[in-house]
């Protein structure tokens, strides 16, 4: 493998989300005018200054993300990072029977899955029900049992055998009823729902919640005002079946330490099978305007979006192009690009591809951020994309390489695709030289991008007779170019 | 039980002292390739597809009775004994035996040299072993139905060696 192949892989564009404004358009939509100044303010200031890379590369590495991470908010028209959205669950369901647990059920089974889910205590694989003979009783009784397809754990080995082949967690529920475990939760609770009692009728001002901030909140408040029904008058708790004493130890509470509900720990035929953990599906919302960018479908089984907003459908995608179809006019089928080795000194010429997903053309312009370890010349700073269309729109290529000697034209011409190495449909490839004037083992250089389009919603708004407005959207964008010798 | 003939598919590589029991079925395919030592197959196995039994040693390499041997497995070692489990690309190298009821779970392997014992499972990745508590009553109704039905598919699709 050559060096250049190498390099290659590292090559890669990450886009920054600063989440504190700094991406924000010429008029979102603001809650108030002083947190629209202040975003003003810090979008100015951010933007005009160059970026230091060394001293914020810690900061700038949890706030950059490839592309394909990254939303948009169609609403303020800013992107929205993983860190900047709202996840709220959007459904819960089995992973391993794919049933769509109500969202009630979920907390009264304790986010598990409430029918022949569970995980091999061996092996942690997914048992499966399967009726054998029955050890118990007169032999040739048929019973079910959980059994593992992996190791061959057999839930007879912990003594569980089942009457039926459905519904197994209520008949394990029925088993462990008698238990001394379940007496002692059972008494705790009861125990603490008088507290709970007791100090919510005692707080000042009902807020009708049930967390347990505002539980703790109520019963320092409760003490505070000093009722007389407060949370220290009730009587301390007394254990239902274990003595307080730490020293004795009765039967029951050797039971209780006996590991058998333990998960994962000690001997393996004391193990229990653990039941399967409830999946969520998470919808995400712009945490500015609480609009909604993600919004996949409830159903377990489908795996589609009602509402997608990614940031990829909105700003262009940046790439490296490994090669590019030469222009006609030099013969050759393929040029390969972005193989040529760093050296300190020496000038590389970098190409990047943009690609526009809108339906508009885009204008883009490319400022590259100061940079220490290199000296970079953007040599088509401004040029516009095509809107995304089908293909058969797309005649020929506009193939205009700035490499080959210009051809019979207007130098006016010239000056404006100089720079831009090759344009197919929505795609337009430019061309950066890149000068590195020291050694790294990963040389990256911000570029400061700014893209433009006219909004196309606007014009199906009818109210609304002016002109349709324009979009900005500026971002930085590192770009990683590999190592430099 | 299944007493017929055995059932040899023709896309088979057979090399060598092979002697192969009532009832065994082996699949296209499989090779059996006797190099060293002779190979000795018990009755009523279930012989699956590409499956490599190859004896390099100089004793023979029995193999005994009622075993599955899935896809692509391998079996190098000196011998397996009875109702054993051989999964799809489970290995036995070397010079290792199983003992009876034996699972070698699906990509898994015996140590080069070892006699692995009864009841042992094989099993995960990163690979570890139990020893199985059940005492397999199970398998045989299961493994004769599987006989009886390739006895009565595989001739009507695949062409199969008369047996001597």
């Amino acid at each position: 493998m050559s060096s250049e192949l190498d390099s290659g892989s590292q090559l890669g564009v990450l886009y920054y989300c600063p989440c504190s404004g700094c991406m924000r358009t010429t008029d979102a939509p603001v809650k108030d005018s002083k947190q629209k100044r202040e975003f003003a303010e810090l979008a100015e200031e951010e933007c005009r200054a160059p970026l230091d890379i060394s001293t914020q590369k810690q900061l700038a590495v949890l706030r950059t993300w490839p592309i394909e991470k990254l939303y948009y908010c169609d609403d303020c028209s800013e992107v929205r990072c993983p860190h900047c959205v709202i996840e709220e669950p959007a459904g819960y369901h089995c992973p391993n029977c794919t049933f769509d647990v109500p969202t009630a059920s979920v907390r009264s089974e304790k986010n598990s899955c409430a029918r022949n889910c569970f995980h091999c205590p061996v092996c942690t694989h997914v048992l499966v029900v399967v009726v054998v003979e029955s050890t118990q009783g007169d032999g040739g009784q048929s019973c079910s049992v959980l059994s593992c397809a992996v190791c061959m754990w057999d839930s007879r080995e912990i003594g569980w055998e089942f009457e039926t082949s459905t519904g197994i967690s209520a008949q394990i529920e029925r088993m462990r009823a008698g238990g001394p475990a379940v007496k002692e939760y059972a008494s705790l609770l009861d125990y603490w729902r008088t507290v709970q009692r007791t100090a919510s009728a005692t707080a000042v001002g009902s807020h009708g919640l049930t967390s347990s901030a505002s539980f703790k909140h109520r019963l320092t408040s409760a003490g505070l005002h000093g009722n007389t029904t407060s949370v220290d008058s009730l009587p301390p708790y007394k254990a239902a079946c274990y003595v307080d004493s730490g020293a004795e130890l009765t039967e029951d509470f050797k039971a209780l330490e006996d590991a058998n509900i333990i998960p994962f720990n000690g001997d393996p035929r004391t193990k229990e099978p653990q039941r399967v953990r409830l999946h969520m599906k998470l919808s995400r919302r712009c945490r500015m305007c609480h609009h909604i960018l993600i919004k996949p479908e409830s159903k377990a089984h489908n795996s589609r979006f009602k509402i997608q907003l990614l940031a990829a459908n909105f700003l262009p995608t940046i790439t490296f192009p490994n090669f590019l179809p030469a222009s006609k006019a030099r013969g050759s089928l393929l040029e390969h690009l972005n193989t040529t080795p760093l050296r300190v000194g020496s000038t590389a010429p970098v190409v990047l591809r943009f690609a526009n997903p809108l339906y508009t053309e885009m204008d883009v312009s490319v400022d590259v951020g100061e940079l220490d370890a290199a000296q970079t010349d953007v040599l088509a700073p401004r040029f516009t994309l095509p809107p995304f269309a089908e293909l058969w729109e797309y005649d020929e290529d506009e193939d205009d390489s700035s490499l080959a000697s210009p051809s019979a034209s207007s130098s006016g011409r010239d000056s404006v695709k100089r720079g831009i190495i090759h344009q197919h449909g929505n795609q337009i490839a430019i061309q950066l030289d890149v000068t590195p004037r020291a050694q790294t083992q990963k040389l990256t250089i911000p570029l400061c991008i700014t893209c433009t389009h006219l909004d196309d919603m606007a014009e199906m708004d009818t109210s609304d007779t002016s002109t349709p407005r324009r979009i900005v959207n500026t971002f930085w964008a590192y770009v990683s170019l590999g190592t430099v010798n | 039980m299944c007493n017929d003939k055995s059932l040899v598919c023709k896309n088979t590589i057979l090399e060598g002292d092979i002697r192969i029991g009532n009832g065994t079925v082996v699949h296209i395919d499989a090779s059996i390739i006797a190099k060293n030592g002779p190979i000795i197959i018990g009755t009523n196995n279930i012989i699956s597809d590409r499956v490599k039994i190859v004896n390099n040693h100089t004793t023979p390499l029995v193999i005994g009775d009622n075993n599955q041997i899935e896809t692509d497995a391998v079996i190098e070692g000196r011998g397996i004994g009875h109702k054993n489990v051989v999964q799809v690309r489970g290995k036995v190298i070397g010079t290792s035996t199983l003992g009876n009821n034996c699972v070698v779970g699906v990509m898994c392997e015996t140590d080069p040299s070892e006699n692995v014992p009864d009841n042992t499972i094989l099993f995960g990745n990163p690979q570890s072993r139990r020893t199985r508590s059940d005492n397999n009553a199970e398998y045989m109704e299961v493994h004769n139905k599987h006989l009886q039905y390739v006895h009565e598919m595989l001739p009507r699709y695949n062409a199969i060696i008369g047996a001597e």
